[in-house]
Parts: structure tokens; C-alpha cells; sequence
């Protein structure tokens, strides 16, 4: 078996494709801890801007969103990211033809799954991101997803923030969006140090408060609202952070 | 700045209100704050298990009504409260912004006459537009017997208004919420559908309510059928466009001799939504689901049960039969009705196919054959012992909502 280690950027999987995809027994991934049996030969792939165009090329013949259908795999948390993408993109080339809702072929259905958790969480995420207000004004919002979606929640929140500067970090991944009531981009922030504004706790308070006065004591549910709102998201609310 | 027990005084007079929905608006930002999003936003879940979409509180719970149900009638010994419209402004502005919130729901007692009451509620939502500059979503309850004049100022300003229809009958009206006329709540529903239709003709770009009209009524408070009030809803729906109606089953949170002293149980509630989305979605009539003077059953969810009586248009082939058809399969929902579909295009599907595409089979598969082969009962009573039993399992599940074993049970036993 011959395993092929990308550099994680998406050039990065693309190039790997093309390199893997006549051998009979491939497997593609970006995670360097890899466990490794003997039998396998690894190789460590560099980016080439040229076979990745050409291997999306060869992609939009068939199905014209399916490069942006696999941007999407590739932004998950999932390890298996790559391969569950390479094993559609063989899918495709096997077929010759568009078998994104030919759900009953498991490699298209575990694709579907892995891409629709990545758009699920992007819009969980407009429900569920929490900004706080620092003393200059400037609202922060740090949090932890599953996939790697900061700059997919960057437009709704421009749009709808429009006049406001705010930053969206993701602790995890070390990165941060950031805007500046004109324009959005994307970096990469280490820690970041926080003065919060004077009426923050306030209204914190007060948030929690409302929370706690919506609720009906007499109907608990506490299961659906699990199943709603992951308790892995609680840390960075302030209705339910403290238990 | 907002005093937090007035806050809780004003949000427990209208967590009772079902409502929490913010979709079907596309009011976009306008160089302010905010803007709606069409697919709606939940941003958080109680531990009820119910979302908060809204900034959901009343402007003043302080009212000259009497209805027999309501917490905050005239009578009730109960804290009241009030907030200035820049109270409300404020609150939503700083909310919205954290986003805690997709907008706000502002409704009101009947604190002063109808008409000061509705002019009050105009003069915050027009502030919050206009002074803070404010362009997310907003609900907006609709005071009976105001005048048309206000509703329409307030139809402009907000994405969605609601009169509630509070009992599912006149008569129950008459004697729970003596106030409250049948008129005096759906002839502001008409107007509004009127207005709402006569700009969408018009094509202008001002649009009065994107996100139309609810209602809400109370279930088990009043002696009406499922039958009546699920022809009601139908009702609603066809001759006034609305766009949800909700259904509050009843709890005994006030002392009357009108009253019920039990609640009516949650099962018979989550039925009704159950047939409601069987009217909206899954293009079944009322006729089709339940007779009038009759109830749901409790055992079956409503598209089982209509099955069960509809044996002989079984089993329908999952490889031919039309999307309407799969939809009106026992345990085959909307998604998995797509999933089929879109699937059966590439390849004629086999049993296998379905349980690999993660359709559901527990129920379906009594009802359906894939190329040709039934994979079910025969026998009429083991289908209905097996759609029976999942039913307990969801009635479990249902029933886990009660607060105490004791109501559980004696729901479960039929007392509730």
C-alpha cells in the first residue's frame, strides 16, 4: 500500500489525486502521526498547481459543483477527510458521470454526511457563536468547531454586523476573522489578549436571566436539548457556561 | 439600562407563547444593525428542549382582561411590570449584538385601552427601526380590537405579526376569554392577508410582513376534538395564508371552575403537530386524517394510522411510485422521500440500497416492495402490533417531557 501525506492545503489533496489515482491500492491524508504498518511506501506530496488543475478539471466534466462539494469535505475535522474525498473522486471517475445523489453507493453517502456536518456546524454556528464587547467597542467571539468554517460564517456576520469591528476566533485552529466595517480577512492569531467593556457583565447577566425565565420547569426536555445544542459548544456560552 | 427582575417578570408573563420561529424574512441591513435570514436562526435551547430564536417579552403585563387561562389577568395576584420603549430598544440592540438573538418578539397585555396599547408597541418597534437603526427580525403580537389604522403602521415596520386565536371554538372563546371576540381577532387577520396580497401584486419593494401572520391556540382548556380543531387549522391555513399555527397544550398554571384541573398532556399536542404537517407538507387533507367529533389516535402518529385504514393502496413500489406517493409511506419522511428520488435515477434500488442510503425500514418496510420483492407482514394484525410498538417507544420518548413519574403514567393510562 502506498500512502501519500499532503501538506493538508487543498492543491496539496488535488496533486495527491493525481498521483494516486491509477495505483490499485492508495490511501491519501494530511495527518503526519499517521500509524504506519510495514508493508507501507509513504510519500510526501508538493503541492503542484498544474496536476491540481487538472485533476478539478477533469471533476467539473462530470459534476460542475464537485470540486466545491469536496472544498467542503476537505474543511472537516474529520482524520479521514482525504480519503473520504479521494473515494468519491473515484466514484466519479469510475462512473464517468455526476453520482452526487446516487446515495445508495457508500462512498457517495459518507461523503454527503461528512460535507453536510461541515454546513450543519457553519450554521449552527450563526446561532450559536457568542460575541463579547471589549472596552473599545470591538466585539470577539471565540470558539472551538469541529470543522474549519471561520471564513464561511464571515460573510453573515459582515453583513449583518455592518457596522460594527468584530473578531471570530477559532482557539483550535489558531486562526481569526476579522473585520473592520469595510472588509473581512483571514489570519492567524496565537492568544489573544481581551479588555472587556464595563457593561459586558451586565448584560451577560442579564442574558442569563432572560435564559433562565423563558424556560417551562413543568416540560423538561433536557435530551432534545442536547441533541440540539452539543454540550462540547457550551464553554463559549454565556447562558451556559457555568452549569 | 434594563432592571433584571422586571426582565424576568416580563419574560415568564410570555414564555407561554409557542412561537419562536425568525424565518421567512430577507430584510437585508440597511447600513445599521442586523438583518434577517431567511432559513431562520436558533440561538439557543432551554432545557424544555425548545429554541431561542427571539427576544421573546411583553411590553407590560399589567391588563384590564380577564381571561380565565392567562396568568396575567386583571385578578391574578402576580407581580406586574413595565418597560419604556427605549428599555425595549436598548435590550434588543445590546442582545442582537453579543448574538444571543436573531430580533425581537414584543407583545403586551392590555395595559391601557387597545388602541394606547398597540400605539405603544408601534412607537418601540418604529424606534428600534428608525433610532437604533435596527434591521433584524421582529414579531410583533397583534392587540385585539385596535383600531386597522395602527395594525397597518405596524404591518410596515415588522417581518411578522400574530393574533391568537386562543381557543379553538367561539364558544370556548366567549367563556374563557370573554374580552376577546372571534371578530375582533381574525378580522385583523383578513385585513392583514388583504394587504399582504395587494402588495405582492403591486410588485412594490416596500413589503408589508415578508414573513406573514402566525396564530396560536390552546389546547385541552376547552372540550374541542382534534377533528375540530385540525379542520381549524386547515382552515387557517388555506383562507388566511398564515404561515404556522401553534398549538399550546394546556397547563393548569391558574385555579378556575372553567378550567381544566389536569393539563392535556403533551402526547396529544405533539399529534397535532404531527397532523398539521401532514396538512402542510405531505399534501394530505383534514378529511383524510380525522373526522371531526373524532380525536388522533394516541397510539399511532396520524400517517400510521391513516395507513393502517388504507391498506389496500399498499404496497407501493419505491423504485415507481411519485414523490407524493413515498410521502404518504408510514416512517418515509421528506428527506428520505428526496434521498429515494434523486437515487432511483441512477440505479433501480434494491432493499439493501435503502437501509445503505439510511432510510428508515422499521415502519416502511410493511408498505413498500423494491424491485417487486415486499419485504413486510402479510398479516394485518402483526403490521399493526409492529407500528404499534414503535409507537410506545415514541410515546416514551414523548412522555419523558412530563416532569414526575406519576403524570407519566397516568398519561399513559388515559387520565390525562
Amino acid at each position: 500500500m502506498k500512502i501519500f501525506i499532503t501538506d493538508g492545503s487543498c492543491d496539496g489533496f488535488f496533486t495527491a489525486v493525481f498521483d494516486a489515482y491509477r495505483l490499485p491500492d492508495a490511501a491519501i491524508t494530511s495527518d503526519n502521526r499517521i500509524q504506519l504498518s510495514f508493508d507501507c511506501e509513504v510519500e510526501r506530496v508538493n503541492a503542484d498547481g498544474a496536476k491540481s488543475e487538472r485533476v478539478k478539471r477533469g471533476l467539473s466534466k462530470y459534476d460542475r459543483s464537485a470540486v466545491a462539494d469536496i472544498l467542503l469535505v476537505l474543511r472537516s475535522g474529520n482524520g479521514d477527510k482525504e480519503q473520504i474525498a479521494f473515494e468519491y473522486v473515484k466514484t466519479i471517475f469510475d462512473k464517468k458521470t455526476c453520482v452526487k445523489k446516487a446515495f445508495n453507493i457508500p462512498s457517495v453517502e459518507i461523503f454527503r454526511e461528512t460535507r453536510d456536518k461541515v454546513t450543519l456546524e457553519a450554521h449552527r454556528m450563526k446561532g450559536f457563536l457568542r460575541f463579547t464587547e471589549c472596552a473599545d467597542g470591538m466585539l470577539y467571539a471565540p470558539y472551538s468547531p469541529d470543522n474549519d468554517i471561520t471564513d464561511m460564517l464571515m460573510p453573515h456576520f459582515a453583513a449583518r454586523l455592518k457596522n460594527q469591528i468584530f473578531v471570530i476566533h477559532d482557539v483550535k485552529r489558531k486562526t481569526a476573522g476579522i473585520y473592520n466595517r469595510q472588509r473581512w480577512i483571514i489570519g492567524r492569531v496565537g492568544e489573544a489578549k481581551i479588555y472587556i467593556s464595563e457593561q459586558e457583565k451586565t448584560f451577560s447577566e442579564l442574558w442569563k436571566k432572560y435564559y433562565d425565565s423563558v424556560n417551562i420547569g413543568e416540560r423538561p426536555h433536557e435530551k432534545q436539548m442536547r441533541g440540539y445544542m452539543p454540550a462540547r459548544y457550551w464553554k463559549f456560552l454565556p447562558e451556559k457556561k457555568d452549569g | 439600562m434594563v432592571d433584571e427582575n422586571k426582565l424576568k417578570i416580563l419574560t415568564e408573563a410570555a414564555k407561554y407563547d409557542v412561537s419562536c420561529s425568525s424565518s421567512g424574512s430577507r430584510r437585508k441591513n440597511e447600513g445599521g444593525l442586523g438583518n434577517a435570514y431567511s432559513g431562520g436562526i436558533c440561538h439557543s435551547f432551554t432545557p424544555d428542549g425548545r429554541c431561542i430564536s427571539l427576544l421573546k417579552i411583553l411590553m407590560s403585563n399589567e391588563c384590564l382582561y380577564e381571561c380565565e387561562y392567562c396568568p396575567n389577568r386583571r385578578s391574578a395576584n402576580t407581580p406586574r411590570a413595565k418597560l419604556t420603549p427605549d428599555e425595549i430598544c436598548e435590550l434588543t440592540i445590546s442582545f442582537y449584538k453579543r448574538n444571543y438573538i436573531e430580533g425581537l418578539f414584543l407583545s403586551s397585555a392590555v395595559c391601557d385601552s387597545p388602541n394606547r396599547t398597540m400605539e405603544l408597541l408601534v412607537e418601540t418597534v418604529t424606534k428600534l427601526r428608525r433610532d437604533y437603526n435596527f434591521h433584524g427580525y421582529i414579531h410583533l403580537k397583534g392587540i385585539p380590537h385596535a383600531d386597522e389604522e395602527i395594525v397597518m403602521k405596524a404591518a410596515k415596520i415588522v417581518d411578522r405579526m400574530s393574533y391568537n386565536i386562543e381557543l379553538p371554538s367561539e364558544k370556548s372563546l366567549k367563556l374563557l376569554a370573554p374580552q376577546k371576540t372571534k371578530q375582533s381577532l381574525i378580522e385583523p387577520m383578513k385585513s392583514l392577508k388583504n394587504a399582504i396580497e395587494y402588495e405582492r401584486s403591486e410588485k412594490s419593494s416596500r413589503r408589508i410582513l415578508p414573513a406573514g401572520q402566525t396564530t396560536q391556540m390552546i389546547i385541552g382548556a376547552s372540550p374541542e376534538s382534534d377533528g375540530q380543531i385540525l379542520k381549524l387549522t386547515q382552515a387557517l391555513y388555506r383562507n388566511m395564508n398564515l404561515k404556522r399555527v401553534y398549538y399550546s397544550s394546556y397547563i393548569p398554571v391558574v385555579k378556575s371552575e372553567k378550567l381544566p384541573s389536569v393539563g392535556a398532556g403533551l402526547l396529544r399536542e405533539h399529534r397535532l403537530y404531527q397532523a398539521d404537517w401532514l396538512i402542510r407538507f405531505y399534501g394530505f387533507d383534514v378529511e383524510e386524517i380525522c373526522d371531526e367529533s373524532e380525536n388522533l389516535s394516541p397510539d399511532y402518529d396520524p400517517k400510521c394510522a391513516w395507513a393502517l385504514r388504507n391498506m389496500q393502496l399498499f404496497p407501493v413500489e419505491i423504485n415507481k411510485a411519485p414523490l407524493a406517493v413515498l410521502l404518504r409511506v408510514p416512517g418515509i419522511g421528506a428527506k428520505s422521500a428526496y434521498k429515494i428520488c434523486e437515487a432511483r435515477k441512477y440505479s433501480e434500488l434494491s432493499f439493501d440500497d435503502l437501509s445503505r442510503m439510511r432510510v428508515v425500514l422499521k415502519r416502511a418496510r410493511h408498505f413498500i416492495t423494491c424491485k417487486g420483492k415486499f419485504y413486510g407482514s402479510d398479516n394485518a394484525i402483526q403490521i399493526k402490533r409492529a407500528l404499534l410498538l414503535e409507537g410506545i417507544n415514541e410515546k416514551a420518548e414523548q412522555l419523558s417531557m412530563f416532569s414526575d413519574r406519576a403524570t407519566a403514567i397516568s398519561a399513559l393510562t388515559g387520565e390525562i
